[in-house]
């Protein structure tokens, strides 16, 4: 049958832009609806892009041409690599990000595939036909037909804005009108539904601000980019502030905590643990005796600022009360106030480990429906809906990323074998192989699975053969190359009994905690090395002083892996194996898990289950052939 | 076949007023309707009179009958309890029914396997099951006992509780590098792994202890020839499994039986003398004397009463590789001596070794009065050993300059070991301790 399109992506934020440019980057034809073309790629909380873990996907996204990384080199005003004390291994980039530059960014990046469409439409309900997905039906009246459909409705889905008890809004984000109609169908169609709060705290003026006495914070590493794909310009750099709130906003918020939609009573649903509200952070640490504050630039052609650290649902009244009681802020002029807002999502256990929604053909769910926050998360999910749009329309077995490949596999797994209770972030306490998920790795992870996928250009194959080369060729030599204390004196002077004996390899000495990879080896070879670029030397140093680590880690990964090749048919009647636990057999039943691993990844399967589960279905394996 | 209806008489056979059969599996209610006449499933869980009939109609006995609906069971599954009249005869011929019936005689263990199976037990709580079974001490009993009532699972799954603290310091240190509380002190991350440390170090060290009290100790009673072994070894028994003549080397081989001092079990070994013989089969006797020595946990120096020791027998004592008690037999013929005086024949002294006996081979045990929760397995002591140097793994890489975050794999390795002792997968649940133990929200 002809269609419109191959793939129809509803929304165009974080999830929705990498799933239409995945897809397109496959060869489907894509089309990317919205209700307003002007808000694609539209940071709706914070102003930054990456952190922790959460910078790694970015860097795992890149490696199939994404998105999110050019348009955050490209929208850059101050970068920060966190973590830079704890070891290169946990290095996480986080830049904050011109609002306006990254939308535009955004926007520009997927106009240049020729095979996206763009229509402002806002859609009304899917187009289905014997259990499969067809289409999708605008508000405006206008049908078009697709062979899948991939939502991204972020927080729209009967998005509800709270301010206090009494202001109430429906809306998917400040200013923009909820999706009512759609959500209401998925409703119909039997999916388990549930609502999830999440919030942002008010914008200021950034002219009315004293910074006297608050401390700057300049960004770092002028140098790095996301993207391994071209060195793209920064813009110009802005610094953020740190100030605090202290006891007096305690106070003010202690005595206006009824007012509070989280505690007066409006919002019953969950939020997440780690982005709490201020009010939350007041009540549930009442000793702590102040919270950080970072004033972040929203862009360079304004002086707005994001108030990070300050997320409220309190009357806008109220929060101006507590911005003039943090130092600098005494009287600022608040430009937007913080709220909270709930939403529907989509219990995440009702969708296959490439996020297609189990009992509708061709229909893919990404981002914030499936009970995620954050921009990152989103983009991850975007791209494997992306992909596995366009393979489940040629009929090929979907592409689905192993929890050891890298963090959006940790995600996605956790999300439809565990299911969400508060909105999932990404952390790297998420991942059993924090060793393995880096970020300066995650090109040589993905790099040759998006090659193998066609989803690289030319130029792109280019690059990734170069840094990938260049990386072996370095840890080559720290193999190859031998050193002694006689040849280096002042580098080996603190290396220990054994280098003084006999020259020991490079690739043993690095593993020093105070030796340095490039350095050794220009003592071996001298300036005639090279030159390789830092990313190929933070890549092979960190190989190597981490050797045993992360070949731990790795055999740790390979019994994963092992179990992951047990695979678990999606029709096998757990609930008539009496050998496993009743309560297995619930969780089982309701997850429908692919594999051994995963299923082990279960609350409430233990291993005694597993090791029925192996006996159950090879005894039904018996019995059927 | 794992959930075939299996059935097994439940005590053990022989004469008795009493005897269980336990029937159990899916479809177990059924097969019993046909042996139990009348047989109704509920009311559930109590006692009813009822008639068993053989295959042929025949009556064979008026057992009361209890039925249980899985998975409120001990095994999990559908179980019905006879208590039949005791025997050889009565109990084997109802069990002949109930398996013309359908039912399977169970293995081994099976009863325990499916409540381990059907998530009714822990792992641990089923070695707990086969100990009690396997109990002939009361100590050994208690230890199974406070086993089966998750005393170890809960000491480990506290230990796996520690470690995920030190986890959750670091994980917060890598998670949350902008928040109010700062970094976490260097300093608070060691002194919290010296106490895991220690933790794992205590009940490791009960260990030994453990598994001596699941095995029994092993006491070799040793001496010169004719020093009165072989009757010290028959009289701690209370039999006479040894044969006692007053020509030394009477004793060849060595003899090995389980005994009971003062409610703790012991594996006593009665060896042959040791002197220089040139009787081939007395020499070889002295070698799997000495075989005996170098494994045992407690040595039963035995030498007679009112005589100093011998420079050999001295220097014998010194070179011992285990723990001595000191023995002066024959204390009934005349007196006097260094070591707890016994006389087999006035039964002088006899309580007085054992008690010394149940103190020096369980001295840990005996000192705490209690002996729960103990480790009592060679698998959990090799599984506590791997956690511990894991977590000794995390500190010595912290002290060579190695970043906390690259360390915590050790960290991780040890909260793998324990979980194997309890067989527990847990989601992993650092980010809860950290959500529950510092202000985050940046």
């Amino acid at each position: 049958m002809k269609t419109d399109f191959d793939v129809i992506v509803i929304g165009g934020g974080h999830a929705g832009s990498e799933a239409a440019s995945a897809a397109a980057r496959l060869g489907a034809r894509v089309l990317l609806m919205t209700s307003n073309l002007e808000t694609i790629g539209q940071m709706s909380c914070n102003p930054a892009i990456g952190g922790i873990a959460k910078g790694t996907v970015v860097r795992e996204v890149d490696a199939f041409g994404g998105v999110m990384s050019r348009a955050a080199d490209r929208s850059t005003i101050q970068f920060r690599m966190l973590n830079q004390s704890k070891g290169p291994a946990v290095w996480a980039p986080r830049a904050q990000c011109d609002r306006s530059l990254y939308r535009r960014a955004v926007r520009s990046i997927l106009e240049e595939q020729p095979n996206i469409s763009f229509q402002q439409a806002t859609a009304a309900a899917l187009l289905l036909e014997a259990g499969r997905v067809c289409g999708v039906q605008a508000m405006d009246g206008r049908q078009f037909t697709s062979k899948a459909v991939i939502i991204t409705a972020g927080t729209f889905l009967r998005g509800r804005i709270h301010m206090g008890t009494t202001t109430q809004i429906p809306a998917g984000r400040a200013g923009d009108a909820p999706a009512i109609d759609i959500a209401e169908q998925l409703e119909s169609l039997g999916l388990e539904v549930g609502r999830f709060k999440t919030g942002t705290p008010p914008r200021i003026d950034g002219r009315s601000v004293n910074y006297a006495g608050l401390d700057r914070q300049d960004g770092e590493r002028p140098d790095y980019r996301f993207s391994a794909f071209g060195q793209t310009d920064r813009p110009d750099q802005r610094p953020c502030w740190i100030t605090w709130a202290g006891s007096d906003v305690k106070t003010i918020i202690n005595n206006h905590l009824q007012e509070s939609a989280l505690y007066g009573g409006a919002i019953s649903s969950r939020g997440p643990r780690y982005c709490p509200s201020v009010e939350d952070k007041v009540v549930k640490f009442p000793d702590a005796e102040r919270h950080q504050v970072f004033l972040e630039p929203e862009g360079l052609d304004t002086a707005e600022l994001y108030v990070n650290g300050l997320s409220t649902s309190l009357p806008p009244e109220v929060q101006v009360e507590m911005l003039h009681a943090v130092p600098g802020l005494e009287s600022a002029v608040m430009t937007r106030p913080g709220y909270a807002i709930e939403y529907d999502f989509y219990e995440p256990r009702q969708l296959t480990p490439w996020l297609e929604v189990k009992a509708i053909e061709g229909l893919f769910f990404a981002g914030q429906i499936n009970g995620t926050t954050g921009y990152e998360e989103a983009a991850g999910q975007g791209l494997i809906a992306g992909i596995n749009a366009v393979r489940r329309l040629n009929d090929v077995e979907p592409i689905v990323f192993g929890r050891d490949d890298g963090y959006i596999g940790v995600l996605v797994d956790d999300l439809v074998t565990r299911g969400v209770d508060e909105p999932y972030r990404l952390f790297t306490s998420r991942s059993e192989f924090r060793l393995l998920l880096r970020q300066d790795n995650a090109l040589k992870r993905f790099g040759p699975l998006a090659a193998k996928l066609g989803m690289l250009t030319p130029a792109e194959l280019g690059v990734l053969d170069h840094r990938l080369g260049q990386e072996q060729e370095i840890v080559s030599s720290a193999r190859e190359s031998r050193l002694s204390v006689a040849e280096a004196p002042a580098l080996l002077a603190n290396a220990g009994r054994n280098a003084a004996a006999s020259p020991q390899t490079v690739a043993d000495l690095v593993r020093q905690p105070d030796l340095s990879l490039k350095a050794l080896l220009g003592a071996v070879h001298g300036p005639s090395f090279g030159p390789f670029s830092d990313e190929a030397w933070v890549s092979a140093e960190i190989e190597l002083k981490y050797e045993g680590y992360l070949a731990r880690e790795r055999e740790a990964a390979d019994r994963l892996t092992e179990l992951a090749s047990f695979s678990l048919r999606a029709d096998l009647p757990y609930s008539d194996m009496k050998s496993l636990s009743t309560e297995a057999r619930q969780k089982l039943t309701s997850t429908r898990p692919g594999s051994l691993a995963q299923a082990g990844r279960i609350p409430g399967v233990t291993p005694s289950d597993l090791q029925n589960l192996v006996f159950e279905v090879i005894r039904r394996r018996a019995t059927a052939a | 076949m794992l959930s075939d209806v299996i059935a097994a008489i439940a005590t053990p056979p022989g004469r008795s007023a009493l005897a269980v059969i336990r029937v159990s599996g899916r479809g177990a209610h059924a097969i019993a309707a046909t042996v139990l006449r009348p047989f109704a499933v509920e009311p559930l869980r109590e006692a009813r009179l009822t008639e068993a009939v053989g295959a042929d109609g025949e009556p064979l006995d008026r057992p009361l009958y209890v039925v249980y609906r899985g998975p409120a069971s001990y095994t999990g599954e559908d179980v019905v309890e006879i208590s039949t009249h005791g025997g050889l005869l009565v109990p084997a011929e109802v069990l002949a029914a109930l398996g013309a019936a359908g039912a399977r005689p169970a293995a081994p263990g099976e009863f325990t396997r499916r409540a381990l199976q059907n998530g009714k037990l822990d792992l641990l709580q089923a070695e707990g099951v086969a100990d009690m079974i396997d109990a002939t001490a009361p100590a050994q009993r208690r230890a199974a006992l406070s086993q089966m009532d998750r005393g170890l699972s809960a000491r480990i799954e506290r230990l796996r509780e520690q470690v995920l603290e030190v986890e959750a310091l670091v994980s917060y240190d890598i998670d949350f590098p902008e928040e109010d509380s700062g970094p976490v002190a260097p300093e608070r991350i060691a002194a919290a792994t010296t106490t895991l440390e220690h933790a794992l170090e205590g009940i490791r060290g009960t260990a030994r202890d453990g598994e001596r009290l699941r095995e029994g100790a092993l006491a070799v009673i040793a001496g010169r020839p004719n020093a009165g072994k072989s009757s010290l070894f028959n009289a701690l028994l209370g039999s006479e499994r040894a044969i006692v003549t007053e020509i030394p080397g009477t004793t060849r081989d060595a003899i090995e039986a389980p005994a009971v001092c003062d409610g703790f079990p012991f594996r006593l070994v009665d060896t042959a003398g040791l002197r220089e013989s040139e009787d081939r089969i007395e020499r070889l006797g002295i070698e799997v004397s000495r075989k005996y020595l170098s494994a045992a946990d407690l040595i039963v120096f035995c030498a007679e009463s009112g005589r100093d020791l011998s420079a050999d027998e001295e220097k014998a004592i010194g070179e011992f590789p285990a723990p001595v008690v000191l023995v002066r037999t024959k204390a009934d013929v005349r007196g006097g001596g260094e070591g707890v005086a016994v006389s087999v024949h006035t039964g002088q002294g006899l309580a007085a070794l054992r008690a010394e006996l149940a103190r020096a081979a369980f001295s840990s045990l005996a000192v705490r009065g209690d002996v729960a929760p103990v480790v009592t397995r060679a698998r959990h002591r090799a599984a506590l050993e791997r956690a511990l140097v894991e977590v000794r793994g995390f500190t010595a890489a912290r002290r060579s300059g190695l970043e906390a975050a690259v360390a915590a794999t050790h960290l991780r390795a040890a909260i793998t070991a324990l979980e194997a002792i309890i067989g527990v997968v847990a989601p992993d649940d650092v980010l809860g301790r950290v959500f529950a133990t510092f202000c985050v929200g940046k």
